[in-house]
């Protein structure tokens, strides 16, 4: 290995300009000229729209224009979509809704945009919408998913009656209904997967530009997926021909899937510069941000688990409410089905499994993939049955799940996925190590002797990354497919730019992605430059989300270096005027097998673009190459992690006192990164387990809508973590990555509610587990204890 | 989910007097919190204009007050609701009774109020306290309106 | 419109603002200084962290108007022209950032806390100091073992410069 080569802890080439503040994020970008959009949105849940009087607003000092939704529709844009279709049992596909960037007719949750303003300065655009006056209807509302499909729930959508958009299921109904009568023992839980807001620290914002000499559109967006946002932007919104359409996201700050989607805003401020001709910025303000980004998880779950009297698993039965909120954002439907139900077998052979997933309507914002997107629910569901299983049966839960892992590989799952390689029993071997397991009875009663209650969970994981290969999400309904690409173009001096449609927003792609390029041609990686995020320098890729960007993107990155050495080789062969298959590049020099007549990268590159004396017949001049890679299957990177938690049952205050995560991502490019996704994914879990809640109140209005309510996860809720590796590699793509991203997010939720019933001695406890949830359970429990005695 | 609060005051006035002043808009303006302008739209409803801050949020509201369920001079209730532009929405109410007591009278009301939009996102751990604020000084002022000496 | 006029990263700044105009906003949009951000609106994350007078201060928090006559140090004056200063290095080392965008208020932050807490800094001490500083990325494992390493290290720039 390299200093800076493939598994090396490089420092991110990126830092410097954070570090000095020149990081530049699109609020950051200013253009000449520019003018403010202010989004008025509605302060109900559900309300018909009567009257929008914008007079005395359009009056205003600054204003340069007031837009109310209807008057958006004369415009004639498309709807906002979302790209994947799903059917329900009987076939029939699921029920969309319009979804117009500002509502028309009727607002569907608190924050749907009714009308905007555009104004010189957002000072003014904010003076003038106080200015407006929206008449509205206030209609009942429906926020409960159990509800929302239920008698009397006040229809959102004439396009899906009984607010079911529809009613999914995978998986043998009648074998896993057999696999249950047939069984000795039945665990049965019931789980709400809380909803959480992404957060991503930098808001969501866009400007954008019209230059009317070109009829050129510039997009300049906090996007994960630049050029995904073009297609729907131009194919389906219709606001500019896609070759009419720049998008840029520069600088993001952090994305964990909610700056995927295509949203209202960014529709918006595009048609709004052409409309004025002046280049219009919209940031949101983080109370905006809580109301119109994409919300994660909210499902509501009854799930039991069938085992033999070997305490074999048998069978899996779930049944799921997915609550898609007030729209179907752009990828909703699939998380909650193919990210979600795929996932359900964990790392178990077990035979059967039966899922029914209903996805409805609520008055609430739109819900989409979240950091793990349907999968840190889906290691929720198995990983607390097998947990709660083992009390049940008086097992240690590590021997449960070392009796039922899957062993031999491939594996073929109750629920489509196949699943490639993998050592789960390497990794929770490794963590009961790492943790000392063993220890755990001596510190619990530590703990008694000082008033508290320690507790011990468990999440040993699988995930579904690598997103993904393109005939299979074809079949599956996407609406495209999910490869990606790279290009490699060397210059005359041997330095590289390397274009991916890969995004980063935090992964570190500048370092990572230079490293794989430089120690494959043998240069420095201050040679390799990344270039990401810009449509007009960039061929299409499809962007970052699913921990794909190494698995995926890496794959093009290998597929396109594979093209430049081929091509080099020809070249050095006319070099060295010896045949192309005598050719050995290696350690940045191509020589000739067996002598020592060479010739050096930098010296094959100017010749490349000299060409002097090229048989240009057999050889065009230049290097440059690109590559699609599209995955065979998707990559199942799994581990295990090890929460420790203590108790105060004095205040019901739980702290988090231990961390072990074991993972298993295949090879790893970088270790330092991969560890930093561990700590990131880690800290959002417990972030769900402990402190997070989205809390809608009966008549639809968000009351944990600021972080004075909301409650992110600061440096003193959590511990320092301990994050080791074992590596079982991918057999599907080149360099046998697995990807990184979403694990900790994935494994954290079940690990802590694992340590905290452990800890608790009841199932009964649902997340967040806040301090007021862990004391009232605990004052029930001695309730009922005092009562039997 | 309305957030609901009650309380009593002990006035030194009969029934009748109490029950005319709560029904007098001079009054009423003069008690609303925060009230600019309280204009007359007939003997039960009246045009508003007043300004409320919960939490960090404070707003301009337009609005109605309608008194209902007219019971003289055994009470009434009062409520108001109003758009407060981009900071929501505010709804309100209080049943007010009046029953004699130790030669006076002694009032008391059950006040409703619910909030919505940016208010209720940034406000609703607030409100509590905002809305029980609101109706001990609506109650206060009126205490005096009614025993300017006490 | 009333003039301010401060001192920002040791040049005079003066411009005519809007009274409602906040010290951050002045600093993003008057001067362009856009390595200070704005994460929320009430006053949480603490990605606006600058210094005022020598003090952490969150510049959502303070109008324009309330700094007039101040010394502002952002990230952007943290630096020693080419040679970063020691927390930077710190965060870099430690691969304390990953988005980035919370960043220059955590280093901000750091360097308050090493001024008021010295330069042994406990974790528990780290920690419980970053309250008013949210990162969605890091987990804040890094972050804490950056300002460790980074108050140690600014130990070593004091007796540099005393040596000096």
């Amino acid at each position: 290995m390299s200093a800076t080569g493939i598994g090396a802890a490089v420092r991110r080439k990126e830092d410097l300009r954070f570090i000095t503040g020149k990081g530049q994020y699109t609020d950051d970008v200013s253009r000449p000229g520019q003018a403010h959009i202010y989004f008025v949105r509605s302060p109900h849940a559900h309300a018909r729209i009567k009257r929008i009087d914008t007079k005395t607003a359009a009056g205003m000092p600054g204003v340069v224009g007031i837009v109310t939704g209807a008057e958006f529709a004369e415009s004639k844009l498309g709807n906002l979509i979302c790209g994947w279709t799903v059917l329900s049992k009987d076939g029939s596909p699921m029920k969309m809704a319009p979804h117009p960037a500002l509502a028309v007719g009727k607002a569907c949750h608190v924050g749907d945009p009714v009308a905007v303003v555009v104004a010189d300065t957002l000072a003014q655009a904010k003076d003038a919408a106080e200015k407006i006056n929206v008449d509205y209807e206030i209609l009942p509302a429906v926020v409960d998913p159990t509800k929302a499909a239920g008698k009397g729930a006040p229809l959102i959508h004439d396009a899906a009656p009984n607010n079911t958009i529809y009613n999914w299921h995978i998986g043998d109904h009648d074998a896993t209904a057999a696999a249950f009568r047939g069984a000795k023992h039945v665990t049965k839980l019931e789980f709400v997967n809380n909803r959480l807001v992404p957060n991503a620290m930098e808001p969501r914002a866009a400007l954008a530009e019209y230059d009317a000499g070109t009829q050129h559109l510039t997009l300049w967006n906090a996007t994960q997926n630049p050029h995904v946002a073009r297609l729907v932007i131009s194919a389906f919104v219709g606001i500019a021909p896609e070759n009419k359409l720049r998008v840029i996201a520069p600088d993001v700050g952090g994305g964990f899937g909610s700056k995927i989607f295509i949203y209202p805003e960014e529709v918006v401020c595009l048609w709004a510069a052409r409309q004025f001709n002046r280049p219009v910025k919209w940031t949101a303000e983080r109370s905006e941000s809580f109301i119109s980004d994409a919300h994660g998880r909210d499902h509501v779950t009854t799930a039991e688990l069938a085992l033999d009297a070997d305490h074999k698993i048998t069978g899996l039965k779930v049944k799921t409410v997915a609550n898609l909120g007030a729209y179907m954002s752009t990828f909703s439907s699939a998380v909650p089905t193919f990210l979600y139900a795929t996932l359900l077998s964990g790392q178990y052979a077990i035979p059967h499994i039966y899922a029914e997933v209903d996805a409805v309507y609520t008055n609430t914002v739109p819900v989409d993939a979240y950091r793990g997107a349907g999968r840190p629910e889906a290691t929720f569901v198995v990983e607390r049955l097998v947990e709660a299983a083992a009390r049940e049966l008086d097992l240690d839960p590590a021997d449960l799940r070392k009796k039922n892992f899957v062993k031999t590989f491939p594996y073929q799952t109750a629920v489509a996925s196949l699943y490639d390689a993998g050592d789960y029993n390497a990794s929770l071997q490794k963590a009961l190590q790492i943790h000392d397991y063993k220890g755990f009875g001596k510190r619990k009663r530590e703990s008694e002797k000082n008033g508290k209650i320690r507790g011990i969970g468990f999440a040993t994981y699988i995930e579904a990354c690598g997103v993904a290969p393109s005939s299979l999400v074809g079949q599956l309904g996407a609406g495209v497919g999910l490869w990606e690409s790279a290009e490699v173009r060397v210059n005359p001096t041997g330095s590289v730019e390397l274009l991916t449609g890969c995004h980063a927003h935090g992964q570190g792609h500048e370092t990572t992605f230079a490293q794989l390029v430089a120690e494959r041609l043998g240069i420095g990686i201050d040679q390799v430059n990344v270039v990401h995020g810009d449509t007009d320098k960039v061929q299409f890729g499809m962007g970052t989300y699913g921990s794909r960007s190494g698995a995926v993107g890496m794959s093009a990155i290998v597929k396109a270096l594979d093209k430049v050495e081929a091509k080099a080789k020809k070249i050095a062969a006319h070099l060295l005027e010896a045949a192309e298959g005598d050719i050995v590049f290696k350690d940045g020099k191509f020589t000739v097998a067996g002598t020592d007549r060479s010739v050096a990268w930098g010296e094959l590159a100017l010749a490349a673009y000299v060409a002097h004396k090229f048989p240009t017949g057999e050889i065009e001049p230049g290097l440059k190459e690109t590559a699609f890679y599209d995955p065979t299957n998707f990559t199942f990177p799994a581990g295990c992690h090890i929460c420790e938690v203590e108790i105060d049952p004095e205040t019901g205050v739980t702290s988090v006192v231990g961390w072990t995560a074991v993972d298993d991502f295949g090879t790893v490019i970088n270790p330092m990164i991969v560890e930093g996704q561990v700590h990131g994914g880690v800290a959002q879990g417990v972030g769900q387990a402990l402190l997070e809640h989205t809390v809608y109140n009966d008549s639809g209005q968000l009351v944990s809508g600021s972080y004075m309510d909301y409650a992110m996860p600061r440096a003193d809720n959590l511990p320092s973590l301990k994050v080791d590796m074992t590596v079982t590699k991918c057999p599907s793509n080149p360099l046998g990555i697995k990807g990184c991203g979403e694990a900790g997010a994935i494994a954290a939720p079940a690990a802590v509610m694992n340590a905290i019933t452990n800890a608790l001695g009841t199932e009964k406890i649902d997340m967040p587990a806040t301090p007021a949830a862990v004391w009232s359970t605990i004052q029930q429990l001695n309730k009922t204890r005092l009562a039997a005695e | 989910m309305a957030m609901t609060m009650s309380g009593e005051v002990q006035l030194n006035a009969p029934r009748e007097e109490v029950y005319k002043k709560l029904n007098d808009p001079e009054v009423l303006k003069a008690c609303i919190p925060g009230c600019e302008q309280l204009d007359k739209l007939s003997d039960t409803e009246f045009q508003a204009t007043s300004t409320m801050k919960v939490g960090p949020v404070k707003a301009r509201w337009k609005g109605k007050v309608t008194l209902s369920d007219l019971d003289p001079p055994n009470g009434y209730k009062i409520s108001g609701e109003g758009e407060g532009g981009v900071a929501g929405f505010a709804k309100g109410g209080a049943a007010v009774a009046l029953s004699e007591k130790d030669g006076g009278t002694l009032l008391s009301y059950n006040v409703e109020a619910q909030i919505g939009g940016k208010l209720a996102q940034l406000g609703q751990r607030l409100i509590a306290g905002a809305a029980k604020k609101m109706a001990d000084d609506f109650f206060d002022k009126f205490a005096k309106s009614v025993n300017p000496a006490a | 419109m009333p003039t301010v006029s401060m001192k920002v990263n040791g040049k005079d700044a003066k411009a005519d603002v809007d009274p409602r105009t906040l010290l951050v906003q002045f600093l993003r949009e008057n001067l362009r200084l856009t390595g200070t951000h704005v994460g929320c609106d009430t006053s949480q994350c603490g990605a606006c962290v600058v210094h005022v007078n020598g003090k952490a201060v969150k510049s959502c928090t303070m109008l324009a108007l309330t700094a007039d006559g101040a010394e502002i140090l952002t990230i952007e004056g943290l630096a020693n022209g080419a040679q970063l200063h020691p927390m930077q290095e710190a965060f870099r080392e430690n691969h304390a950032l990953q988005c980035g965008f919370c960043t220059p208020g955590m280093i901000m932050t750091a360097v308050d806390i090493v001024h008021r807490k010295g330069n042994n800094l406990e974790e528990h001490t780290i920690r419980e100091e970053l309250e008013g500083n949210i990162c969605r990325c890091t987990g804040y494992h890094n972050i804490v073992k950056a300002i460790g390493a980074g108050a140690r290290a600014m130990s070593g720039e004091v007796t540099k410069q005393a040596a000096e």
